[in-house]
């Protein structure tokens, strides 16, 4: 009897704990669902404050930007509270699923401009600010990139300058004085550091392919900086896909691979996994963006000497600049009944203080001209590498997300990322059959109206070139 | 017994109305984009049969169906032998059986996403546990790449496996406890062996219960895909992509493709054609097991 009476206990105990979990859940949608209720909620009419939902995915600056939410929640003079959630590798399925139900936050970190504002989800952000304050991003404000028919929707913030970043021990272990400056070198190099490190677990290179970001993290870099014309595999001035610019750059990591200078596994590699092998030094090269400075102080603190340099190309020779991703930071929620309160919070955002502070600690570096212009140098070991060139810029935007609405087979990142793991296939063959695939796509998406973007025979990414900092 | 089927109706109403408006209410809505380009914005464009000639050519999509069949065969085959013997050998008085069934149970009640990242840690190639004491144990020379390429569909089936075992054993005891003891004592009168009484008795006997649980484990595996989407996503460039993983994306694509452009219309098509395939199927496994569901 005690037995049973032992175990009814048992079973009510794990149901209430399942409920729990489900009832906590319920709980985060409500944080957001409050906001749409207008009155706030009666927490908040009982303290007679504006409470606002903000979600982002940036975890690197999490602490800080706490720091400067809890200011803003103790300082503001319109009684607004902030709540801001940190949302993981998950962003965007959050945010979707937010907008579904109705759910979505007050200000919100933005994904993927274009389809964002297309679907509704930005208010327009013209009516809320003077010309003062507009004034000081009008160099940074481009058409599908912050704007949509002229109308502002998000401001750009930082920028993600992306670098090849190296273990500098595992350098010097294989006998190499710096970073490499063509493909080839970075294959040779990522031999050498294997040959020396193996017998530790070390490897030459390593890229996150579990998705297809282990693709695009190097490749864009590569492919931005040794083209004139293209971006995202798209020829910006014809119009038309090229993905013949990744040639380069695939082959040489196909050919690491050979070589078994890529870290074992890294075709089931996360970003954050392979950061923490990086720290523990175990890999020679990398290509990500001016994140990683903040990301080993704080997420993973490492022992290894690193530094980041200017990725490679083919000839060592920049024929156009790397990619910059800037463009859209915050938006504010087209739904939301406290957009003017969202506002109030997103200025405090691009308050020059914070964003000076914010840059001098290291956690970002900024695109727009007013930061720049009065922070000092950050302060965070290994950042030097990756400020501003004169081979950084800003790209206008391409067609790729809606034209992979119409792809039919294989996406460009997973037939590079398959060629590069496993090979055996004609290369330009592969090239040509992207290029046929991507141009029809494409075809499909202006003829129904989805995109506007259109070839742009003037353009030169030569032309960028000293466009964010000048030559040294 | 007008007040009997009165009762029916009151009892039955709330599960009858939940399954109309969050099941079968979302099914009409997705499948009216059907026949038209939509991309989540602006005005669905009618295009016809467009969307289902289009599945009739995407080889993606038919090799995740492969996919699919692999994986759910492969769960299959693991899954319902180990999970009746592991019910035959806890149905007797066996010291500790309660525990042992509880233990067994409990991955059933894990979430499968954080399990997912559990395995994640236990599997992969560069410092997973797994290897580490293939290594120690010199059963490997070198990390083997479990979910790489090669080993990826064997590795989330063996996570599978883990996960669905204990369910299907709570389900065979169940139908095992409906066995009467006396058909048991009287073939132990008769001197019969336990693998003769697993296999001229139990399996006979436990005949509607199985089928019940085979369809169940057919329609759940091929359905199964949040495990994979956590561990692979699909990946190594698709080697692991199931049909429902596919169908997902289209819906929601994933934070790492870097756009969240849905592809409402095409995944609506696809839809309805993995469903059809899960319905044939099942339809399938129904005659063929015909025999099982006659009771002795």
């Amino acid at each position: 009897m005690a037995k049973k009476q032992w175990l009814k206990t048992g079973t009510v105990a794990l149901l209430a704990l399942a409920l729990t979990a489900c009832s906590s859940g319920g709980n985060n949608g409500n944080a957001g669902g409050q906001n749409e209720s207008g009155s706030g909620g009666t927490n908040a009419a009982a303290e007679g404050k504006t409470k606002i939902a903000y979600w982002t995915m940036d975890r690197h600056d999490m602490d800080f930007m706490q720091d400067k939410v809890d200011a803003f929640n103790a300082e503001n003079e319109d009684n607004i509270e902030v709540e801001m959630t940190v949302l993981a590798d998950n962003y965007n399925q959050a945010v979707e699923v937010a907008y579904a139900s109705n759910q979505a936050p007050d200000i919100l970190r933005i994904f993927d401009f274009v389809t964002y504002v297309k679907k509704g989800y930005l208010a327009e952000l013209d009516g809320f600010m003077d010309d003062e304050f507009r004034g000081k991003f009008e160099s940074v404000l481009a058409e599908n990139v912050n704007m949509i028919d002229g109308k502002l929707y998000s401001l750009p913030n930082t920028g993600q300058y992306w670098r090849l970043i190296y273990n500098k021990d595992l350098f010097e272990q294989a006998g190499l004085s710096g970073p490499p400056q063509t493909l080839d070198e970075m294959v040779e190099y990522a031999k050498k550091i294997t040959e020396a490190g193996k017998a530790e677990g070390a490897y030459g290179f390593a890229s996150n392919f579990k998705n297809n970001s282990g693709f695009t993290r190097p490749a864009y870099a590569v492919g931005t900086l040794s083209s004139d014309t293209s971006h995202e595999g798209y020829n910006i001035q014809s119009g038309q896909y090229d993905t013949g610019m990744y040639k380069d750059v695939v082959q040489a990591m196909r050919q690491m691979k050979e070589d078994g200078s890529m870290l074992p596994g890294a075709e089931t590699l996360d970003i954050d996994p392979l950061r923490a092998q990086f720290a523990q030094g175990k890999i020679g090269m990398y290509v990500n963006h001016s994140s990683e400075p903040a990301v080993y102080a704080n997420q993973f603190p490492t022992e290894v000497d690193w530094a980041a340099a200017v990725v490679p190309t083919a000839s060592g020779e920049p024929a156009g600049v790397t990619w910059v991703n800037a463009g859209a930071y915050l938006g504010i929620n087209a739904h939301s009944d406290k957009q003017e309160a969202a506002y109030k919070f997103m200025e405090y955002l691009y308050g020059e203080e914070l964003r000076v502070d914010y840059q001098e600690a290291g956690y970002g570096i900024s695109v727009l001209p007013y930061v720049n212009e009065a922070a000092g140098a950050p302060e965070i070991a290994g950042i030097e590498g990756f400020l501003p060139t004169a081979y950084d810029g800003l790209y206008p935007a391409t067609p790729l997300s809606i034209t992979e609405t119409k792809l039919e087979g294989l996406k460009m990142s997973d037939a590079f990322t398959r060629y590069i793991m496993t090979g055996g296939e004609d290369l330009d063959a592969l090239i040509a059959d992207l290029d046929t695939r991507y141009n029809k796509a494409l075809e499909a998406a202006r003829a129904e109206g989805l995109t506007n973007i259109e070839a742009n025979p003037d353009f030169s990414a030569a032309a960028l070139q000293s466009s964010l900092a000048s030559a040294q | 017994m007008k007040r009997k089927q009165l009762h029916a109706y009151v009892f039955t109403f709330p599960s009858l109305f939940l399954t109309l408006v969050l099941g079968i209410y979302p099914i009409f809505w997705a499948l009216r984009y059907m026949f038209f380009a939509y991309p989540g914005y602006g005005t669905p464009q009618f295009v016809g049969l467009d969307n289902f000639f289009r599945v009739a050519r995407d080889a993606q999509f038919w090799q995740s169906v492969q996919n699919t069949f692999v994986y759910a065969a492969g769960k299959l085959v693991l899954t319902i032998p180990l999970s009746l013997i592991l019910a035959v050998i806890l149905n007797r008085a066996l010291r500790g059986r309660h525990l042992l069934r509880a233990v067994y149970f409990l991955p059933t009640i894990f979430s499968a996403s954080v399990m997912s990242i559990v395995f994640y840690i236990v599997f992969n190639s560069y410092n997973g546990i797994l290897n580490q004491y293939l290594m120690k144990l010199g059963l490997a020379s070198s990390p083997i790449d479990w979910l790489g390429a090669g080993n990826a569909m064997l590795t989330v089936i063996i996570i599978a496996v883990w996960g669905a075992v204990g369910n299907y054993m709570l389900l065979f005891l169940a139908g095992l406890q409906s066995i009467p003891d006396d058909v048991y004592e009287a073939a132990s009168l008769d001197g019969v062996n336990p693998l003769q009484r697993l296999w001229h008795i139990t399996i006979p006997m436990l005949g509607p219960v199985l089928q019940m649980v085979i369809m169940l484990a057919i329609t759940v595996s091929l359905k199964g895909y949040e495990s994979i989407m956590v561990l692979t996503e699909g990946g190594p460039f698709g080697k692991t992509e199931v049909m429902y993983l596919y169908l997902y994306k289209l819906f929601f694509p994933l934070t790492s493709e870097g756009s969240s452009v849905q592809n409402i219309g095409y995944g609506s098509a696809v839809g309805f054609t993995t469903a059809l395939i899960v319905g044939l199927v099942t339809m399938i496994y129904f005659w063929i097991s015909r025999k099982l569901n006659e009771t002795y």
